[in-house]
C-alpha cells in the first residue's frame, strides 16, 4: 500500500486483515508439510496433531470473515482497499480448502502398511514437494505483492498436473501387480488427487493476487497438464 | 465493447480565473448524453466551478474570467452573443441546499415555464406542474396541497421540488451541485432513484462528496484536484482500479 489512510484505525484494520491472511497461510503451509511427511514416512502418530491444526485454520477463516464484514460495513473500501478486502476473502477460502485436503491426506495414513516400497512413494513425494513449493511461492508473492511471481505459480500448475499423472501411474502399476494392494492403493490415489486439487487452490490464490495487484484478471486459461487434457 | 452514448457537452482547454487566482486549468472533459457524470474531488478543487461553466453561472461573478471552449451539441456556449436565458432553460441546476421560492408549490413549478413563455393557458400550466412533479416523484405527496408554500415541505421534498422546477422548462441537461448533502439517507435514496429515472431523458452532471453516491448514480466519473482534471473514466473502473495514484489516494481516503 502507498500512503497511509487519513483514518488511522482504518489503516490498522486493513493491516490486521492482511496479517491474518499471512498467518493463516503459514499455518496452512506447515499443515501441508506435516501431512506430506506423515504420508511419506507413514507416521501414524502425527495424524491427530494434523487434524487438530485444521481446527486452527478454520478458526482463522471465521476470524477473517468477521474482519472483512466489519471492514465492508465500517469503511466501504474502494479501489486497492476493496481489492485487498475481497482478495483476502477469496484467498482465505482457498487456504481453508487446502487445509481440508491436508487433513484428508493425514487421515489416509491410518490404513497404510508401514513397509511401503520406495518406488511407490517416490513420485508422490516429488509431487508433494512441488505443491509445497507452489504454496510457499504464492504466499511469498502475497506478502511482497509480487505480480510476476504469482503469475509464475499460476503457470507452473501445469507441472503439478503432470506430476499427478505420473504419481497416479506408479500407484496403478503397483496395484496391477497384486490385487491385494487394492485397499491402500486406493488411499494413495486419493491422496495424489488431493495434492492436485490443492495445486488448483494455489492457482486460485495466484489469480486473486494478480487481481489484487493490477485490478484485472489474468487473461486466457491456465496451462493444463496431461491429466486434465486427457 | 459497451457502447457509449453521444457526447452532449464537450469542454476544451477550459480555464477559469477568479481575479488573479486560477480555478481551472485546461480542463478537457466530454459528458455523454443521457448519462450521469459524477465529479469528485476535495473542496476547492474546481468541480463546482466546472459545472457552473456549463450554464454560464460564472457570468454573475464580476471577477470571474473564462477562457477555452464549452460546446453543447457542438455549439460554443461561451459566445458573447449567446442568449444566456435560453441557455439556462436548456441547462437546469439544483443546488446543495434546497432553495424553493417563497411561493406555493404550484408557483414554484409554473414560474419558469411562465417566464420562458411556455404554458400560456391555465390548463397547459396545470399539465406542466403535474408532469414535472410526477417526473420528480413528488406528485403523490403534494397533489392535494399545491397551494401550500414550497418552503413548508421536508428537506428531501424541497429538493425534489427544486428538481421538478428545473424539469418544468424541459431542459436537456441538469446540473446538480451536491444535491443530497443536506438530506437524510431516505431522502437521499429517493433522489438517487430519481436521478436513475431522469437520466433516461436528461444529461446529468452531479458534484458529490460521497464516493458511494458517485458509484451508485453515475456511469462516468471525473476526479478534480487543485483545478485540474486528474482522471476521468467509467465509474466502475475509477472506483475499482483507477489509473492515477492521486485518484486512488483520494477515493481510498489517503489524501494529504
Amino acid at each position: 500500500m502507498s500512503n497511509e489512510h487519513t483514518v488511522k484505525s482504518y489503516e490498522e484494520e486493513l493491516r490486521y486483515l492482511i496479517d491474518s491472511v499471512i498467518k493463516m497461510g503459514s499455518l496452512t503451509e506447515s499443515q501441508l508439510v506435516d501431512s506430506m511427511d506423515a504420508v511419506i514416512k507413514v507416521d501414524k502418530d502425527s495424524i491427530d496433531k494434523i487434524i487438530k491444526s485444521d481446527d486452527e485454520i478454520n478458526k482463522f477463516r471465521s476470524k477473517i470473515d468477521t474482519q472483512i464484514m466489519t471492514l465492508l460495513v465500517k469503511r466501504a473500501p474502494m479501489a486497492i482497499d476493496l481489492r485487498e478486502t475481497i482478495s483476502s476473502l477469496k484467498i482465505s477460502q482457498d487456504l481453508e480448502r487446502i487445509g481440508d485436503l491436508s487433513k484428508s491426506n493425514a487421515k489416509k495414513v491410518k490404513p497404510l502398511p508401514l513397509d511401503l516400497p520406495e518406488e511407490l512413494l517416490g513420485n508422490l513425494k516429488r509431487l508433494g514437494e512441488l505443491v509445497i513449493k507452489q504454496l510457499n511461492d504464492v504466499l511469498d508473492s502475497y506478502v511482497n505483492k509480487n505480480y510476476d511471481k504469482a503469475k509464475e505459480v499460476w503457470e507452473k500448475d501445469e507441472q503439478v498436473d503432470d506430476l499427478t499423472y505420473i504419481a497416479m501411474e506408479s500407484v496403478i502399476d503397483f496395484l496391477s501387480k497384486d490385487k491385494k494392494n487394492l485397499d491402500f492403493s486406493t488411499h494413495l490415489i486419493f491422496a495424489t488427487k488431493n495434492l492436485e486439487r490443492a495445486g488448483d487452490h494455489i492457482t486460485n490464490i495466484a489469480e486473486s493476487i494478480c487481481y489484487l495487484i493490477k485490478g484485472e484478471y489474468l487473461k486466457g486459461s491456465r496451462p493444463k497438464g496431461k491429466v486434465i487434457q486427457q | 465493447m459497451e457502447l457509449m452514448n453521444n457526447v452532449k457537452i464537450k469542454s476544451k482547454n477550459l480555464n477559469v480565473y477568479y481575479g488573479e487566482k486560477q480555478a481551472l486549468f485546461d480542463v478537457n472533459l466530454d459528458l455523454n448524453e443521457k448519462e450521469v457524470t459524477a465529479l469528485i474531488g476535495p473542496s476547492g478543487c474546481g468541480k463546482s466551478t466546472f459545472i457552473r461553466c456549463i450554464n454560464r453561472m460564472n457570468d454573475v461573478i464580476d471577477i470571474c474570467k473564462v477562457s477555452g471552449n464549452i460546446e453543447i451539441d457542438g455549439v460554443e456556449i461561451n459566445d458573447k452573443n449567446l442568449d444566456v436565458v435560453s441557455l439556462r432553460e436548456r441547462v437546469g441546476m439544483v443546488f446543495q441546499k434546497p432553495n424553493p421560492f417563497p411561493k406555493s408549490i404550484y408557483d414554484n413549478i409554473s414560474y419558469g415555464p411562465k417566464i420562458h413563455g411556455k404554458g400560456e393557458t391555465k390548463s397547459e400550466l396545470d399539465e406542466i406542474v403535474e408532469n414535472s412533479l410526477k417526473k420528480a416523484a413528488l406528485w403523490e405527496e403534494v397533489k392535494d396541497r399545491l397551494d401550500e408554500p414550497g418552503t413548508g415541505l421536508s428537506g428531501g421534498q424541497q429538493q425534489r421540488l427544486c428538481i421538478a422546477r428545473a424539469i418544468s422548462v424541459n431542459p436537456e441537461v441538469i446540473l446538480m451541485d451536491e444535491p443530497c448533502s443536506a438530506l437524510d439517507p431516505i431522502a437521499t435514496a429517493k433522489i438517487e432513484e430519481l436521478i436513475d429515472e431522469l437520466k433516461k431523458t436528461y444529461t446529468i452532471v452531479i458534484v458529490t462528496h460521497s464516493m458511494a453516491q458517485a458509484v451508485r448514480v453515475s456511469q462516468k466519473t471525473g476526479f478534480f484536484h487543485l483545478g485540474k482534471l486528474i482522471e476521468v473514466g467509467k465509474t466502475e473502473k475509477i472506483f475499482k482500479n483507477p489509473d492515477n495514484k492521486m485518484t486512488q489516494d483520494y477515493i481510498t481516503g489517503r489524501f494529504g
